[in-house]
Order: C-alpha cells, then structure tokens, then sequence
C-alpha cells in the first residue's frame, strides 16, 4: 500500500480506506446507523439490543392481553402448581356399601369427609365446596354445601375409619392411593373430585391459584406506568429548575442547590418509604413519591451543563447582541443537554422500576391485588422452600426491563460523553 | 495541618449544619404537610374522635405547626426521639441504639466488598477498553445493577439455604444461641469476640455472609461504572502519556499514576453513593429478616408508630450527613491539592 | 540524505493515519528528515498539521485510533520500528524524551517532584540504591536552577516554568539524547518563555543532546533552533539552516508563512501577508501536492502529482515541482544557488 511517491502515481494513495468507510459517505441514514457497528463495536449491539428488547417489552406493556392466557387476578387453578406442572387430581373414596357416585351426595353439612393432615387434599374439599355452592347460587338453589372436613395423620388411618363407616368418604390423591387401595377390599374409588383441567400452566401457579405467567405479563403494564410517569414528571420539574438555577446564578442558585445536593445526598427509597407511607398506597401516590428522588439527579446535570455552556463564545456573542435571556436558554442552551437527558432518563426509568418493585416488596406502593412484580415478590418469599417459581419469574422479569433500560442508557453515554470520545 | 486544609475541613463542618438542617425539615415536611393524617392511620377507623384528640394532644400536633415545626427540629437535635407507642412504649432512642450497630454491621462488609471488587473490576475494564473483557465486565456490572437487590438475595437464600443448605437463611445469630448470648455494643461479631464466645462468633459470620454479599455484589455495579469512566478519563490525562514518554510500564501508569488519581473523584462519589448503600439495606434487612434499622422503619410503618418512624428517617439523615463530611475529610487527606 | 555517525535519528517515509468515524486521516503522510546528534530542530507548521503527531511517532507514541501505517526510524542505528514493548520502554526515557505542552497537567498531581525523577531512575535501572539516585536527583535540580526544598513538593504548588523544568529533568536524569519539546513553551508567560529557551540552549550545551523543538511560534524558532523543518498538511515541505530558510525562503508555503509574522518595529504600518485558502481537510486531502489549492505559483502539474522531497543544494531540501524536473512540467525548473 505504502510506496514511494513515484511520478507516475496518478492519485496519491497512501492507504487502503476500509470498504465501510467508503460506503458510508454513499448511504442512506438506516445503513449509516447499521455500518456504525464498525466503529462503535460492542457499543452499538449493545444499543441493538437493548433497543429491540425495549421495543418488546413496551408492546407487551401497551397490550399485555395478547399475551396473558388469563385474568391475572383470577384462581384459575390449584395453588401451587411448579412450571408445567398439571393440577393434580382428587378422587373420593367410599365405602363400596354406602352407593356414593360422587362427591355433591355426601357434601352437605351433616356429612363428614376425610383428609390427611396438612396435605394438598384439603385445599381440593375446599375448592370442590366452593364449586358446588357457586354452581347451587348459579341455579337459584340455597348454597348449603359444608361437609364436615376431618383430618387423620396418616393415609391408612384415614382409610381404615373410612372402611369403618367413621368418615362417609376420604379425599386422596390417586398417586397416593396407588398399592394402599388395595388393602382395603370394602373400598372403591368413586371418581374425581371435580372436573379436571388437564394442562399445566408454563411458569406454573401462586399461592392462590393465579397464572404467574399472565401476572407478570400484566405486570409489565404497571411498570412501565411507574417507571415512564415518574420520569416524565421528575423532568418535567428537574430541567427547568436546573436550567433557571444555572442560568441566573446568585442567591437562588445557591439555595436550591443545597436543597436538592441534601436530596440527592438521602437515601432515595427511604424517602420514597417515608412518602408513600404517608400518602397511602395508589399508583399516582407512588409516582410522586418516586418522581421526586429523581429531580435532584436532572437538576445538578442540567445546571451544570448551563454553567459550563454559559461561558461558550457563541453565547457570549448572542448575549452582547442584546438577545433576550429567555431566547440564550431555549435556543443555546437546552439543546446542548438534551443529550444528557436522554441517557439519564434512559437509567432513571430502569431505576425507577427498581425502586417500584422495592416499594411494592415492602408493601407500601400498589394495593394488594395489583398484578406488580414487587408484590408477587414479597409473597412469594413465604414460599421460598416449597415453590422457587414464585418468585424466580416476576425476579427475571424485573431484572431485563431494567437491564434493557440501563444497558440503553450506559451504551448511549459510551457514545454521546464527550468526555470519553476519543475523536 | 496546612491553613489552608484547615479552611478547608471548617468550611465543610458549616456546609453539613444546613445540609442536616435541611433533611430533618424535609422529614417534617414529609410526615407532617403531606396530606394524610398519622394519628388516624396509626389507630385506624374504630377509634373515636375523642381518642384521636387526646393522641394529638399528647403528641403535640394540635399545636400550629411552626410550634410543632421548632419543637421537631429542637428534639431532633437533643436526640430526644420520645417513646415508641408500641412495645411496652420503650425509649426510640434506644431500640435504634440496638438497630444502627446491626445496619452498619451489615453494611461495611458489604462496601468493603464492593469498593476492592468494584475498584479493581472498573479499572481493568478502563485498562483493556474496547476489548472483550471490558464489554463483559460491563456487561456483568449492568446486569448486577439490574438485579433487584431482594431478588438476588431471595435467589441466595434458595440456592444457599434451602437447595444446598450451607448458610443461615435469616437473622443475625443462631435463636438458640441467643438465649446465652448478652450484647454489649449490639455489635454482634465485636461482642462475640470480646466475651471470646466462638461459637457465637461463627453464627454471626454466617449469618452475615449471605446478606452482605447480596448488599455488596447489587452496589458493584455502580462502582464498576464509576470507576471505569473515571479512569477512562484519567488515562488521557497529559501526565499519563508523559509518563509513557519516560518509559514507565503500562501496569505501573494504569494501577499507580491514574489509579490512585481517579479515587478522588471515586470518594466524593462514594460520598453520595453512600444513599444507595443505605437503600439497599433496607431490602437486603427486609429480605434476610436483619434487625437493623430498614427493616425497623418497615415494621414500624406497617404499625403505624409514627413517631418512631419520624426518628428513625432523622437519624437516617444524620448519618447520611456524617458520611459525607466523612469522605471530604477522606478527600482532603487524599488529594495533596487541598492538603497543601 | 547523509547517513553517519553525525546523524542521530533517521526517519524515512513515516505515515500515520487516523482512523476516525469520518474516515481515516492521514496526519503524516510520507515524511523523512534526519536529526543530527547535538542540533536543536525547529519543526513549525499550522496548529492540525500534524507536527505533534510527527513527535509521538518518533517515540512510537502513537495510540489506537491511530497508527504508524508505514516507514522506518532509524535511531542511532537502530529500527525503532522492530522494538518489542520491553525494549520500547527503555528506549522511551533513557534514550528519548519528551516534554508537553500544558505543564499544569503534566505531572502526576498526587506524587511529589522527587518522587517522578526517582521513580524515571528506578524503573529504568532497578539496581540503583535509593540513596545513589537521591543524590543524582539533588546534583541534575542543582543544575537545573531548582532549589533542593522544592523536591518535596506536589507539582500545584510550582510555578509553570519550574514544572517545566522538572519535565526537562525527567529526561535529562537518566541522559536522553533526544529531548522533544513539543509545545513547551506555548503556554508559559514571555519572561518564562525566554529564560526556558536560554535554559534549553545551556542544557543542549552541556549535556550535548539533541532537541527537537515542535511549535507553531516562527519567532521562537528563530531564537533557538540550528536548522527548521516547515510543515503543511501532514507533510515537511521545506528542510534547512534557519538563516538559510529565514534569508531565502524557497516553498511557497515557506514564504507565506514567513511574511505573515508581524513585526514589532512601531512605525510599521505595512499590512501582513495573507495566505488565501483554508488547511486542507485530512479526510479528504487534495490531489497531487497537498498546498496547491492555496499555492500562488501553482501550476497544472502540481494538482496531479506529489512532489518529493528533494535536496536542492546540500543540506537544504525542499518539496516543490518549483524546483524539480518533471516530463509534464511546462515552467523551467529554478535552480538554486548554494
């Protein structure tokens, strides 16, 4: 590539540009934003990314019933369910003497039906009940189903009273009773307990019965809410406060920045607790708590974006043309932190979402029934050892909406921070 | 001391006064101008308004409020925090006397792990920029950034107490152990070793294990960050490639020269990071059920003890100011520029 | 060009590119000159010319984005470009250095001006014993007008020039033969600025090294350099003696440049010399040779081909068609006299 200028070099080439380079004087906007891979590296798959995820996640929150299969706030099925996990079935069990088809016959009040101790059987009589008298109100009738529920130690103590004619029937599991049924000749499985929904549900179910899966989808919604609003609004205050202040220096400037220095010095969620404490809970009550940790952060960018752009020449030469003050902040000075705002929202939206989700696992921000990432999170930690998925998928979800945040946020300031530009 | 560092330390002492100022005025504002009313919500509906008077009264809060305002502020001073109303009306100043030991029990560990872990990590990263290792270590510092702070520690617990049981899941020491035990500063691992209570002692490392990682491992990403685009910055400085020009070896520039410059401005950011720490305790007490003084501010509003949440926020904020004038006396000592 | 035991460093046909977002630059672009054992070379050129550049690459200083795309540096017999880092290092310091323009900045602000100059000694000759090089330290600050307390301060608390100096020091502690001041002088005040040239002119002097003076200060040249090299664009476009080049100016860059220095004699009213034309984008450098668009003597020739650097009469070389042949030429070729 490098030779001695000869005199017959027609142009002189000193080095081979890259391909990429010449193409891009030649291409539109879209391909120049895709070749800048090249110069940007790792930088822009980051942007890539995290903008596509965005795009994902911010369609799902516009739309969540595309996608949720069910009403995030309904009992679709048994508590408890692991990923994928069918809800088991029940199956009564009575004396082959006592002619029982099925369940509803021996479920009124006079009646005693058994269970193990402690077991999921329980929750099934339960449910089953629930069925039957929602169905009676359904058909006008009075809903005066309530067996009698009593509970033995074990399955076989269980069996034998039942054999005896203690109990009129028993409520097992048919995994349960598989190989100990046989013991028992006077006894017959009468059939489920109920109708069965045979599919399992893919993140599996809460405490309650509710689909994970369709909560936390709905739960996306509630984020972005919070997490957007309470942006906006900390803009909204923070930017011009930090304009003003910077602009007009003196007296002002040096109270306000004490105040929101002394703001921003504070343990922002603690005051976020202590707000939302006293406000109560509601989604506009958690916006303004959150909101207001975020205005110091705006401010002190944006004030001291003004300071150092006060001093360009350029605005120096449209002061001493007799522009206006107000024309020097909106046309000189505030488009040149827009670039910082934009990467700060970018990080403050997914910091936001964080402090909802601790807000929400403290139990001060939603109402309880919301379907919030932070709620289902503090619930689910009561059942740490029985069902890791309660809280691992509303975990996950929260942690990639904020990762797609602030991987945006943090690849944009690799490449707007003039401080770290390299040429 | 050089007059000018001594300037230095007393102009910083006279910022602290309105910045402390300030904090306890804004907790008053907070607990007391925003609407809704503390007395009702701490005795709920059933109580008559008689009752809720004679609360008022006894608290003070039928007074106009530039009374209550100047009482606040004068209390908040004198440490006179008043009684808890639930509990056997203890003294507040004392529970949070047994609380703050166990919060910054929790949390040194925790900054000491984050500031080697995130220092280090941060200026690597700087070193190698544009490389792979530096996009993985930012990868890694978004990602841990991203975690929320009680899911990564509900994540710990499951894989290291319940999955493969090595690890307390909660509290600071075993219950059966402290039946026996008598604290003396309420810090549990200084007391354990002054009564040379090794059994004691064990407990509280284990118990402190989990959760101080948690609180660590969730603020490295902020130091990570810090650190690297401090050092970034630092590495184009003009004396770095003057001490390239005299030869100096590559390591010697990044982890020597630009290293120790760059934790100036790392300092007075820990200075202010420092709320992030005190967040993240809150969550991490809550999650590892840690009696320290996050998880006492949730237990108390959930009861609705005002008052004892009005003191617990004021002391927050006092110990957010001394940490700051911490890290400037920190800084001063650092940086020759304002020593001499 | 003379190759002997006279010449120092040799450079040949270095080129360094940039490779920016906007496309490379070529901010050198095919230079060579040689630099003489003892002599002190002015290098002068427009800010953006590439000069700095040109002193970074000498020391193989040149840091991603950029690259040394091609050429030799010959220094004291040695390839520079064939250097591992290990020996890179040991060449940076003990036998080349380099001082800055901004003195406020260069120095490390939280280590003490003993410790930079000990630190030079230690890490470049690990066995000398701390007090040996204590004791060099205290002889080279003597010399260099530095008093002994001032070994225990931090960088803020010097004055510009006495950083300055400390810069020099650090080169001179561990005896550089070539000491590159790149800007040194730019932002110190007039009265510092003249005692550091003097101070210049007596280390040269005593110490017998080579300096290599980049600045875009014609009248500071002038004061202190043996010979000047001019610069444009990224190339040297003019090589020789400074009363030489200052007498007759040959490239038409050289005279522009030249006849726009004011003068300070009061009752001077003439109106300086303007060069038409803007430095050339680097992106896009012109064809041919890269002063023709702003050349008075242009001719058609000039846009189409690059001159090279020729020695027109000894130890003078100029880079212009003005004074070579070329079959396409149509003016007659000047001829200088010696």
């Amino acid at each position: 590539m490098n030779e001695k200028n000869t005199h017959d070099n027609d142009i002189d080439q000193e080095y081979v540009v890259p391909q990429w380079q010449l193409d891009l004087d030649r291409v539109g906007f879209v391909r120049k934003i895709f070749l800048a891979r090249k110069w940007y590296g790792g930088d822009w798959w980051f942007v890539v990314l995290s903008a596509f995820l965005l795009l994902f996640i911010i369609i799902i929150g516009i739309f969540p019933q595309w996608f949720a299969p069910y009403d995030p706030k309904a009992e679709v099925s048994s508590s408890l369910l692991a990923p994928g996990e069918a809800p088991s079935s029940f199956v009564l069990v009575a004396n082959i003497d006592s002619d029982i088809k099925e369940f509803k016959e021996i479920a009124s009040s006079k009646n005693k039906v058994g269970i193990v101790v402690a077991s999921p059987s329980s929750q099934a009589l339960r449910e089953a009940v629930t069925a039957l008298n929602d169905e009676a109100k359904a058909a006008g009738e009075p809903a005066t189903y309530n067996p009698r529920p009593i509970r033995f130690e074990t399955l076989e103590e269980g069996l034998e009273a039942t054999a005896a004619g203690e109990v009129n029937g028993f409520i097992a599991a048919p995994a349960e009773l598989e190989g100990i049924i046989e013991k028992y000749p006077q006894l017959e499985i009468c059939g489920a307990l109920r109708e069965e929904t045979a599919k399992g549900f893919i993140f599996g179910t809460n405490q309650i019965g509710q689909d994970i899966f369709s909560r936390i989808i709905w739960g996306t919604r509630i984020a972005l809410i919070v997490g957007l609003s309470s942006a906006i609004v900390s803009i909204l205050v923070g930017v011009p406060l930090g304009l003003i202040s910077g602009f007009i220096s003196g007296p002002f400037d040096r109270i306000l920045t004490l105040l929101m220095d002394s703001l921003y010095s504070f343990p922002g969620l603690i005051l976020a607790i202590s707000i939302a404490a006293v406000l109560g809970a509601g989604i506009g009550n958690v916006i303004v708590a959150i909101a207001v940790l975020y205005v110091p952060t705006y401010f002190r960018i944006v004030r001291g974006q003004t300071l150092s752009v006060k001093q360009e020449l350029y605005v120096e030469a449209a002061r001493s043309l007799g522009a206006k003050p107000s024309t020097i902040l909106w046309k000189y000075i505030f488009p040149n932190v827009i670039p910082s705002i934009v990467i700060i929202f970018s990080v403050n939206v997914a910091d936001a979402i964080l402090t909802e989700a601790g807000l929400s696992f403290l139990g001060l921000g939603l109402p309880p029934d919301t379907p919030d990432w932070g709620i289902d999170l503090a619930r689910g930690q009561d059942y740490l050892r029985r069902a890791w998925w309660l809280i691992t998928f509303p975990g996950l979800m929260v942690s990639m909406v904020t990762l797609a945040f602030s991987m945006l946020g943090e690849s944009l300031s690799e490449i707007l921070n003039p401080r770290l530009a390299e040429l | 001391m050089s007059s000018s560092l001594r300037n230095f330390l007393i102009t910083r002492i006279f910022l602290t006064i309105p910045m402390i100022w300030i904090l306890i005025t804004m907790v008053f504002i907070v607990m007391r101008i925003l609407p809704g009313d503390p007395i009702r919500s701490q005795l709920g509906p059933k109580v008559s308004e008689e009752q809720a008077m004679a609360l008022r009264e006894r608290l003070g809060l039928n007074r106009p409020l530039y009374v209550q305002y100047f009482d606040f502020l004068w209390k908040m001073v004198t440490l006179d925090f008043g009684t808890a109303l639930t509990q056997g009306e203890r003294p507040i100043i004392d529970e949070l006397g047994e609380k703050l030991p166990a919060t910054i029990e929790l949390t040194v560990p925790a900054m000491i792990f984050t500031a080697i872990f995130g220092i280090v990590s941060g200026a690597y990263a700087a070193e190698k920029r544009k490389k792979t290792i530096d996009y993985g270590i930012r990868l890694f510092s978004i990602a841990v950034y991203s975690i929320p702070i009680f899911f990564m520690g509900l994540v710990f617990q499951i894989i290291f107490s319940v999955r493969i049981p090595i690890l307390p899941l909660a509290g600071r020491m075993d219950t059966l152990m402290m039946t026996n035990f008598r604290p003396i500063t309420h810090f549990y691992v200084l007391d354990s070793i002054l009564q040379g209570n090794w059994a004691a002692f064990r407990s509280c490392i284990s118990h402190l294990i989990l959760p101080s990682l948690t609180l660590g491992l969730a603020l490295t990403g902020v130091f990570i960050r810090l650190t690297r685009v401090n050092m970034i910055e630092m590495l184009q400085a003009d004396f770095i490639t003057a001490g390239r020009a005299r030869g100096l070896p590559e390591r010697r520039l990044v982890y020597k020269h630009a290293l120790r410059n760059t934790f100036i401005p790392i300092l007075t950011l820990i200075g202010l990071q420092f709320a992030i720490l005190l967040a993240g305790a809150v969550l991490t007490e809550t999650t590892f059920s840690w009696p320290g003084m996050g998880r006492y501010l949730v237990d108390r509003i959930e009861l609705r003890d005002y008052t004892a949440v009005q003191a617990t926020i004021g002391v927050f904020a006092f110990f957010v100011a001394i940490i700051s004038l911490a890290m400037d006396f920190l800084y001063a000592f650092i940086d020759p520029r304002i020593r001499y | 060009m003379m190759s002997n035991d006279k010449v120092l460093v040799q450079v040949r046909n270095l080129s360094v590119n940039y490779h920016t977002r906007l496309g490379p630059v070529s901010a050198v672009n095919d230079v060579s000159f040689d630099i003489y054992r003892g002599e002190i070379l002015g290098l002068v050129g427009e800010s953006g010319c590439g000069k700095s550049t040109l002193g970074k690459a000498l020391m193989r200083m040149i840091m991603p984005p950029a690259k040394i795309s091609s050429g030799a540096i010959i220094f004291d017999g040695e390839d520079v470009m064939k250097f591992d880092q290990k020996r890179l290092r040991d060449f940076r310091g003990r036998r080349i250095s380099m001082i800055f323009q901004d003195p406020m900045t260069s120095l490390n602000p939280v280590q003490r001006v003993d410790e930079h100059l000990i630190e030079a000694i230690q890490v470049h000759e690990p066995k000398t014993v701390l007090e040996n090089a204590q004791e060099r330290v205290r002889t080279l600050i003597g010399r260099l007008g530095i008093q002994e307390r001032r070994l225990r301060d931090y960088p803020h608390q010097l004055s510009g020039g006495m950083r300055q100096r400390v810069m020099i020091g650090l080169g001179l502690i561990l005896n550089a033969d070539l000491i590159i001041a790149d800007e040194a002088t730019t932002s110190l005040d007039v009265i510092v600025e003249a005692k550091l040239v003097d101070q210049l002119r007596e280390i040269r002097e005593e110490f017998g090294l080579a300096i290599l003076v980049i600045t875009h200060n014609i009248a500071l040249v002038a004061e202190i350099a043996d010979r000047i090299a001019v610069m444009y664009a990224g190339q040297i476009v003019e090589l020789g003696d400074i009363t030489n080049i200052f007498d007759n100016p040959l490239h038409p860059y050289t005279i522009g440049l030249l006849s726009s220095v004011p003068s300070i004699k009061l009752d001077d009213h003439e109106e300086l010399y303007k060069m038409s034309g803007e430095p050339p984008n680097l992106t896009h450098p012109p064809s041919g040779c890269r002063f023709h668009p702003r050349c008075p003597e242009a001719m058609p020739l000039c846009s189409r081909f690059c001159p090279n650097m020729e020695e027109v009469v000894p130890g003078r070389w100029v880079h212009c068609w003005l004074y070579q042949d070329h079959p396409q030429k149509e003016r007659s070729t000047i001829k200088v006299k010696a």
